[in-house]
């Protein structure tokens, strides 16, 4: 009887955490699957891919999260959106100019500015990883992620979904981040950040707070979010005790009386307002402004508001950028953009916009076998994404190893810096802080030279 | 206390009200007014598909290669003392695409949505397509993805909601290329969990004075607001080419009469079918005006010209529509060549409502588009200090949610919809779909009246709450707010032009 339960449970797809088998044959099945693709073993997946994600971008990701190298045969650099990064090149120098391609050339990035005795923290490359909540994602995704980033001298965001307690093991590279519906927001969670992130909106939603759907919301994620297990929950917007620039500066008050040696950063869409919304955001005592674009990453939000609301991010970077030079401040703050940032060459294009640095998201997901098919909120299943990444489903969530999880990102991130390395020899600089708001490197792709 | 009871028309109690009495009665009265309180909403029901969309994917199985992926695991995993059922029968879906009787030997492709993870898994023999006969649907303007999206609204009248950014091209032609604005802080009201809870979406159509004039007896003199209110910005246009007919125009009636808004119909339709009522709107040739007097329901007529004076303005046919008719009277004008002057020339003789055309592209005669169209003639009636005297309707390439605001934004009171009711009823088109005149299309056979109502229900459900999305991200508490406010809005180009200028090779205007 109890084999033919086990038959009609395994024939019906039961949900239940993967025995050692199904999860050894399921992860070997990916993985190989994904390193047959991303080394043109097989055609490229006909339904693979978008304008922005373009089916070799997202198999150049894959290869390089595989072999921690770029790849030949694929475009790892732009996609097809038509416009923004896409339309932008370098002017390299001649090639009898180029400097070494070596460890030399310098890719560290200071995060405060301000001089006031606070945390002083540079991470080696001008990159982090952006808030992902646990409940929008599982632990395992969420600790590749930021043992990644404590390899890498670099950071990873929480997202607003409280602070899994696996994270202290590595909370010198974790932000802790203060969203408008406070979850998981506590004493010890802000006391154990190197840095706070005020998010005030996200560029995929702005002005529209976030939504987590009831079936993602399971006891753990209630647990940290202190919330009813399987009842969906709002994050509002904005910020309810915020009216004002004025109110803004009591939240980073308070934050600094619980956690006096913590940098600040805001986190804020972008408005037509933008470059007024990050002056004032300095001047109430930011170290950081966050720019995330009109294009970035979500786990869930109206197709309405991703395609409309606020402007790309290759259009706010030199707004801002400019906006805060002509204020005098641009040199005691820390310029960091996200939302579409994909590949080293956006990185590189955002920072010769005016940008400091960037924020990754999407493209950690992507390094871990994400296809962009947008079920992340749970789609017709409810289950969340079927490859493990944004989802809490006890048997999807085992998809992605932390192991596995943390070498792909580590891989991705030796890429990463090599092409950057490489972008920025190739233009006769040995410094990463060299290329900010030189424009002057930049070349734009006119529609009828790209045709 | 006892004063606001009777303003709001509740009984006062008999004799004067004592302190004791005082809570209960304030009690009554708050009951009483919760009782008649009515918030505008529209109610939206999924509905089962008639004619559904081809799905998104195709999904092939190379059945040898499944049959022998079977063979192989169940040789690996099988033992009699632990048979690992779970692994042999597990499926690289979670969708249930290979959750049929017979598994992945006949897949179930309408569940796919596209996550790959079977082909990922199984390159061999499993293949995921995008389906042609989807692709295909539409046209250039009206793309498969517009279709599917005013499908998939009127089906579920629910915003849609995806995870992952945004997948489309950096801006674009026409509307893309136009981003509505956010406040960091700012929003609709402090009430509610988003503010969007209060936000108003009627308009008025119509008429209002620019100023008040009194007597000496401090008694109303001068002109009046000659105008009426519906609950959204939008309303239902005379369908285009050979879609029209009674049956069509029946359920468009209904739906109109029940989200309270408005029903452009062919006047000689809505004769024949006693479909005259408040929420319909007669449409008469110029030469027809007389027959104004057959729609005495009627809240708004509207003229529009005859084929012999395509660019002319009749103010022969508008004062004889007036004549026989208490409608408000609007003019139906197409962006053809002179069409500034003949609005500016209807609204002098007193036309209150213009309804400007472009063609199914959002194209006008000259090739500009919508935006810069609206935003002309909104310019014009404010330079001549008459916006508020004037209603502008308008209509052509609104084939998206995000139309409606960004035409509102250009200078439009409401937005007229054409297209997106034929492809929210499951109908299919062919060839192009540019000019009004011209669309040929097909509605399903059985149009059930309730099935189609909800449809229709349910799209403009979806719509308006994701306007609801736009304004409250703007913190905007009312859409009436929202006409002209161009400074809401940010041109991609324009934006472009300030972030890439002085970049080499670089040479603005959308290049």
């Amino acid at each position: 009887m109890a084999l033919l339960q086990e038959l009609m449970d395994a024939y019906e797809g039961k949900i239940v955490k993967p025995s050692d088998a199904l999860l050894h044959k399921t992860t070997t099945l990916l993985q190989d699957g994904m390193n047959a693709r991303a080394f043109g073993e097989f055609e490229k997946p006909e339904a693979l891919g978008d304008a922005r994600w373009t089916d070799e971008l997202i198999l150049s990701t894959w290869y390089m999260a595989e072999t921690g190298k770029v790849p030949d045969e694929l475009n790892f650099k732009t996609g097809e959106s038509d416009g923004g990064f896409d339309r932008l090149d370098f002017q390299f120098l001649q090639e009898d100019d180029w400097l070494e391609h070596s460890d030399a050339i310098d890719t560290k990035l200071p995060l405060n500015r301000r001089g006031d005795g606070k945390n002083e923290i540079e991470i080696d490359i001008p990159w982090y990883g952006g808030g992902m909540s646990y409940g929008s994602v599982s632990v395992n995704v969420m600790m590749s992620r930021a043992k990644n980033a404590k390899h890498w001298n670099t950071l990873m965001s929480t997202g607003e979904g409280g602070y899994p307690p696996e994270l202290y093991e590595v909370k010198e590279n974790v932000i802790t981040q203060v969203a408008t519906g406070y979850f998981g927001v506590e004493e010890e969670t802000i006391q154990a950040a190197p840095i706070i992130e005020f998010k005030y909106a996200q560029g995929a939603k702005p002005g529209l707070g976030g939504h987590l759907l009831a079936a993602k919301a399971g006891e753990e994620v209630a647990k940290l979010r202190g919330s009813v297990p399987f009842v969906s929950l709002f994050s509002p917007f904005p910020f309810h005790s915020t009216y004002s620039v004025e109110d803004h500066s009591k939240h980073l008050d308070w934050i600094e009386t619980v956690n006096p040696k913590a940098l600040l950063s805001v986190k804020v869409s972008t408005p037509h307002d933008v470059d007024m919304v990050a002056v004032g955001s300095y001047y109430a005592g930011a170290h950081i402004i966050h720019l995330d674009g009109g294009y970035g990453g979500t786990g869930a939000a109206p197709e309405i508001a991703k395609k409309n609301i606020a402007m790309p991010i290759e259009l706010a970077i030199p707004k801002v950028h400019k906006f805060l030079q002509k204020e005098g401040v641009r040199d005691k703050v820390t310029l960091i953009a996200s939302g579409g940032v994909r590949t080293a060459d956006d990185i590189a294009k955002a920072i010769a916009l005016g940008a400091d640095g960037c924020v990754l998201g999407t493209t950690d997901l992507v390094g871990m076998g994400c296809t962009r098919c947008s079920n992340c909120e749970g789609g017709p299943s409810g289950r969340g994404c079927p490859w493990g990444l944004t989802t809490t489903d006890i048997e999807l969530q085992e998809w992605v190893q932390q192991d596995w999880g943390s070498r792909r990102l580590d891989n991705l991130y030796t890429a990463l810096q090599w092409r950057l390395r490489d972008i920025l020899r190739k233009l006769g600089l040995s410094n990463v802080r060299e290329l900010r708001g030189r424009t002057d490197l930049l070349s734009y792709i006119s529609k009828e030279a790209g045709e | 206390m006892l004063e606001s009871a009777a303003h709001v028309g509740l009984q006062a109690p008999d004799g004067p009200l004592s302190l004791d009495k005082f809570g209960a009665e304030s009690a009554r009265i708050g009951r009483e007014v919760a009782d008649g309180y009515h918030r505008y909403h529209i109610d939206t029901e999924e509905v089962d598909d008639v004619n559904p969309l081809p799905h998104r994917f195709l999904v092939t199985v190379g059945k040898v290669g499944l049959a022998k992926l079977i063979t192989k695991e169940a040789m690996t995993y099988f033992r009699p003392w632990d048979p690992h059922f779970d692994v042999i029968l597990s499926r690289p879906c979670t969708y249930g695409v290979f959750s049929g009787p017979l598994g992945g030997f006949i897949p179930r492709p309408k569940l796919c949505v596209g996550c790959l993870r079977c082909e990922v898994q199984h390159p061999e023999f499993v293949k995921v397509l995008p389906n042609p006969e989807l692709l295909k649907m539409g046209d250039s303007y009206t793309t498969h993805g517009h279709i599917a999206a005013i499908d998939e609204e009127a089906k579920k009248g629910m915003v849609p909601v995806r995870g992952q950014g945004y997948r489309g091209r950096f801006g674009g032609p026409g509307f893309d290329g136009m981003l509505t604005d956010m406040s960091e802080i700012v929003r609709p009201s402090r009430d509610g969990i988003h503010g969007r809870e209060l936000i108003g979406t009627a308009v008025d159509i119509g008429s209002k004075p620019m100023h008040l004039s009194f007597d000496s007896d401090g008694k109303l003199s001068g002109s009046t607001p000659e105008m009426f209110t519906i609950q959204v910005p939008f309303v239902f246009d005379l369908p285009p080419g050979d879609l029209d007919s009674p049956r069509l125009a029946k359920v468009v009636e209904s739906t109109s009469r029940r989200i309270d808004t408005l029903a452009c119909l062919d006047a000689h339709t809505v004769a024949k079918n006693r479909l005259d009522a408040p929420n319909v709107v007669p449409v008469l040739d110029n030469a027809e005006a007389f027959r104004a007097s057959e729609f005495p329901r009627a809240r708004l007529i509207e003229l529009r010209s005859t084929p012999d004076r395509p660019w002319g303005w009749d103010a022969g046919g508008f004062d004889l529509a007036r004549e026989v008719s208490d409608a408000i009277i609007g003019i139906r004008i197409h962006f053809e060549e002179g069409w500034q002057d003949r609005m500016t020339k209807a609204v002098e003789s007193g036309a209150k409502v213009i309804h400007l055309l472009a063609d199914l592209h959002g194209r006008g005669s000259d090739g500009t588009f919508v935006t810069e169209l609206f935003k002309e003639a909104h310019m014009i009636l404010l330079e001549q200090g008459r916006r508020d005297t004037v209603t502008l309707l308008g209509g052509g390439g609104i084939v998206g949610a995000d139309h409606v605001p960004k035409a509102i934004i250009s200078g439009l009171d409401a937005v007229a919809l054409d297209l997106p009711v034929l492809f929210a009823l499951q109908g299919r088109s062919n060839g192009s779909l540019r000019q009004r005149a011209k669309v040929t299309g097909t509605l399903p056979r059985e149009l059930d009246r309730e099935w189609a109502e909800q449809r229709l229900t349910n799209l403009c459900g979806s719509w308006r709450d994701q306007l609801l999305e736009i304004l409250g991200a703007m913190g905007i508490r009312e859409v009436r707010r929202l006409r002209g406010e161009f400074g809401r809005s940010m041109v991609v180009r324009h934006l472009e032009d300030e972030a890439f200028e002085g970049i080499a090779g670089y040479v603005g205007g959308g290049s």
